[in-house]
């Protein structure tokens, strides 16, 4: 193909999206005379061009769509729904063929590529209408559902062609040649000056800053918008609400957040599978929404906004929620968990059972969904980029669906271990915790079934993984005067422990490609050059898995669901416990606490009498009920850095995620306790029992999270 | 696989440099070694020569992967010269080159114990493999030149990129065998 045809491929493509993007919103608004020029352009500049290219066949059709919308804009004819319609099959006919040609480089003439039918419903639209008549509108309705299964391919097709090509912003290409020179000129001043002249931390300290510049130049120019993943769900909304009868009206905010061109890929289709559900599942038809007191017509809302580093995706209706007891029946009728296993579970685990695999709550197979094939592989796709999903639904409100993807591949946060003499970097997105196994303790620890290895963590059994075995590395025969760690790892619902020598730091790193070769062997994802310049290989956590046998999924969650329920049953809690006041024990429920901090005393800030502390971007109140703070300011004045343990918690209350710091002593010890029932003894404090030991429960989590437990128990 | 080199006439040292009649026959061929035998590979197909590196060895790569080195930017797989002729590891450090396959644009690294220099021989001095070479010593060798220390055996960037020599899979046992050579001689 050349270079033209490949171009006006390309252009013809960007058209029909505007033209898509337009059409939607041309039936909300008929009487908007410029949406109507612009598709009447997009459909024009294809025939133009089509015309000297000699691609008959297109051109036809795209002549006979201009007719269409000549009439349109001269106001002969009014816009209805049937007429958007058909020019929504028009647009679908010049896109199967623009994919013809980008396939084939011919546009085809077999029988079945006829286009005749759809030239003869525009033409009828443009003579008959209005009124239309009843003939034009059952073909209309027959050529709209035949068209629809090709649409997704056409644009599936589409998005697939836009992945050679990248329009840039020429101001950032100039910048990033800028910086080209730059580099340059700042290489040849290195190359004259030497490593001892006086000038030389200038020249480093200059390239480190071109370089750091011109990273984040190209980084933003394989960023795009959100926005163009969006742009094609008005047009799926409304095929869809019209195939299940729903009304159904979608908004978009956050369009301008740029992602990078990779990941854009990669969620595509868990969201418009997302979308998809929210209009077939969520929301509920007409009469029955009026009935709820709700307006007739839905809404589904896309919005994108950065947080913390990642970029996160919602995807949030006004429909009926998710039926938790519909979800446990479900669940339970594919013998998913075990009705037993369904009574003890709270809400929050209830809906992660959607992500089951073989899950739907669909009543009918529909042509929609329902076929089983579902959130779980939402959750696998997303993961795959190293993001992760979270839903949350209120009964008769809504639900939501939250999609977080880091910014880029590109460059993963990872923590490097060694085993064997040699550096493996293990994505921290799989890292759950990590273990260090003292070497006095590393017979015990060690329990076996069979040949397996497995390690008691908090009551869970956790099979082991020698990565040196696995690899058939040399296990070097140290002194063995240390132990050994124990990284806690997860992937694709496999948990496992690995077993490594030693952890290094954690560190930013660069992910290079491998050869084939050693694609091939399947257990490495990648390779990165570390700060002391030595290659490390990236670890493909669900490939080891895979690869040592670690079952993923079921038997996985039941075993997790099972334990989870006995613990329930005798009400014991897992607490980490501290001390923060002098010789109180306090404890938190451990789900609630993310990571325990080190901060030096000094980076912890003041504003309006309340510390605060800067954390990953944002800034996270503290809570220093013990006067920790305080003392240590006051005991400060050695001018040695005294660090300050903070514990970051995750407080789900009313409003979202909040997170909170806590202040304390020191951390004392993780272990089961019972909570106490109150009496005239506990003086309405929430106390518990740890380890035989007395220990209050910090007041902020204590009555939301009991009451929590109790609809466990 | 220790006939891979095989001692043909080596009385009839001839100097290369004799045979030249035409400029346009003239190649340049950097000489490197492997135990105690020398190689040549055309010039023209090497990007760099990188020295001495300590390289990142892959767990459950095939045998005649000598590991990966950082390059440009970019990860090189290389390939172990040593390991391909079935002789154990070298005590020294290994030397590594950077080959470039044009037809396919695929950079590998070649390691080798000791880049020597480039010499210049006549293209038609070039001594075909003899027929009783077996057949891992004829993918890999592409004849070779006399020169006054001794044979100068010729070889082939093509012929040695990794994925190549994956899909030939002449040397998937003769890996084993390598690597069992190798930790026999630790």
């Amino acid at each position: 193909m050349d270079d033209l045809t490949k171009e006006f491929i390309a252009e013809s493509q960007e058209g029909l999206d505007r033209m898509e993007r337009c059409l939607t919103e041309l039936e909300v608004r008929p009487d908007d005379g410029e949406l109507v020029g612009e598709i009447f352009r997009s459909v024009h500049t294809i025939k133009g061009t089509t015309g000297f290219l000699g691609f008959d066949r297109l051109e036809k059709l795209a002549h006979t769509g201009e007719h269409l919308l000549g009439s349109l804009r001269d106001g002969k004819l009014a816009v209805t729904s049937e007429l958007i319609s058909g020019l929504l099959s028009l647009l679908d006919g010049l896109r199967d063929i623009l994919t013809l040609i980008e396939e084939t480089g011919g546009e085809g003439t077999r029988a079945d590529d006829e286009d005749s039918e759809l030239i003869a419903l525009l033409t009828a639209l443009n003579g008959a209408a209005p009124p239309p008549v009843e003939a034009a509108h059952h073909e209309e309705a027959e050529v709209h559902a035949a068209a629809t299964p090709a649409a997704g391919a056409a644009s599936a097709a589409a998005m697939g062609g836009g992945d050679k090509t990248l329009r840039i912003d020429v101001d950032v290409l100039n910048r990033m040649m800028n910086l080209v020179g730059e580099l340059v000129l700042t290489r040849n001043q290195m190359l004259q000056s030497n490593a001892e002249a006086a000038n030389f931390p200038e020249l480093a300290r200059r390239l480190d800053s071109v370089t750091a510049d011109l990273r984040e130049t190209v980084m933003q120019a394989r960023m795009q918008p959100v926005g163009n993943l969006f742009g094609k769900f008005p047009r799926l909304v409304r095929d869809l609400a019209r195939t299940c009868g729903r009304e159904v009206r979608i908004e978009f905010s956050g369009q301008e957040t740029g992602l990078d061109k990779s990941l854009l890929e990669a969620i595509k289709d868990p969201l418009t599978h997302a979308v998809r559900n929210s209009v077939d599942h969520g929301i509920e038809a007409p009469h029955v929404r009026v009935l709820a007191g709700k307006s007739a017509e839905g809404c589904v809302k896309l919005r994108a906004f950065h947080q913390g580093g990642s970029v996160v995706i919602e995807v949030a209706d006004d429909g009926a929620g998710i039926g938790i007891e519909r979800v446990l029946a479900k669940a339970v009728e594919r013998n998913l968990v075990t009705a037993e296993q369904a009574a003890g579970m709270s809400e929050r685990e209830a809906l992660q059972l959607i992500f089951l695999p073989g899950f739907s709550t669909a009543a009918a197979v529909t042509n929609v969904s329902g076929r089983g094939v579902g959130m779980d592989v939402v959750r696998a796709n997303v993961e795959k980029v190293g993001g992760s999903v979270e839903v949350e639904s209120k009964m008769g409100q809504g639900t939501t669906l939250r999609l977080r993807v880091p910014l880029t591949l590109a460059i993963v946060p990872a923590l490097v271990v060694r085993s064997g003499g040699q550096s493996f970097a293990l994505p921290q997105t799989a890292l759950v915790e990590l273990v260090y196994v003292p070497k006095r303790e590393a017979q015990s620890a060690v329990e076996k079934i069979g040949a397996a290895e497995l390690y008691r963590l908090r009551e869970r059994l956790l099979p082991m993984v020698w990565l040196d075995r696995l690899l058939a590395l040399e296990t070097q025969c140290t002194d063995e005067a240390h132990g050994f760690y124990l990284a806690v790892l997860e992937a694709e619902g496999c948990r496992y422990g690995l077993v490594v020598d030693d952890l290094l730091a954690p560190e930013e790193i660069v992910v290079k490609p491998l050869s084939s070769v050693l694609r091939e062997i399947g257990l490495f994802s990648g390779a990165t050059v570390l700060g002391n310049g030595t290659l490390a290989l990236i670890l493909d956590i669900a490939a080891t898995a895979a690869r040592a046998g670690v079952k993923p999924m079921e038997e996985e969650v039941e075993e997790v669901n099972a334990a989870e329920a006995t613990a329930a049953d005798a009400s014991d809690i897992s607490f980490m416990v501290f001390e923060d006041r002098a010789k109180e024990r306090t404890a938190l429920p451990l789900d609630v606490v993310e990571r325990i901090e080190s901060v030096p005393l000094t980076q912890i800030e003041y504003a309006g009498g309340r510390a605060l502390l800067q954390y990953r971007g944002d800034l996270l109140p503290l809570s220093d009920d013990g006067n920790v703070l305080a003392e240590m300011e006051a005991g400060d004045q050695t001018g040695d850095e005294t660090l300050v343990t903070v514990l970051i918690c995750a407080n789900a209350g009313a409003g979202g995620r909040h997170r909170i710091g806590m202040v304390v002593r020191r951390v004392l010890d993780v272990s089961t306790g019972r909570m106490l029932e109150k009496d005239a003894a506990t003086d309405g404090m929430e106390l518990a029992l740890v380890k035989e030991k007395l220990t209050m429960v910090h007041h902020q989590f204590g009555a939301g999270a009991v009451t929590a437990w109790k609809e466990v128990a | 696989m220790e006939g891979g080199c095989v001692k043909i006439a080596s009385g009839s040292v001839m100097d290369a440099m004799d045979g030249m009649q035409d400029e346009s026959d003239a190649v340049s061929l950097c000489s490197l070694f492997a135990g105690s035998e020398s190689f040549g590979i055309d010039t023209r197909k090497i990007r760099e020569v990188l020295g001495k590196r300590d390289l990142q060895r892959v767990p459950m790569a095939p045998a005649y992967i000598g590991g990966v080195v950082p390059y440009r930017g970019e990860v090189l797989t290389t390939v172990n010269l040593r390991a391909l002729l079935g002789m154990g590891e070298h005590s020294a450090a290994s030397c590594v080159l950077v080959l470039e396959d044009d037809e396919v644009a695929e950079r590998f690294g070649l390691m080798v114990d000791e880049v020597g220099g480039v010499v210049t021989v006549n293209r038609r001095m070039l001594e075909v493999n003899p027929c009783t070479l077996e057949a891992r010593g004829k993918w890999l060798f592409d004849g070779a030149y006399k020169m006054q220390t001794g044979l100068m055996v010729q070889l082939d960037p093509a012929k040695l990129r990794p994925s190549r020599l994956a899909e030939t899979g002449l040397f998937k046992q003769g890996g084993t065998g390598a690597m069992d050579a190798s930790t026999d001689s630790r």
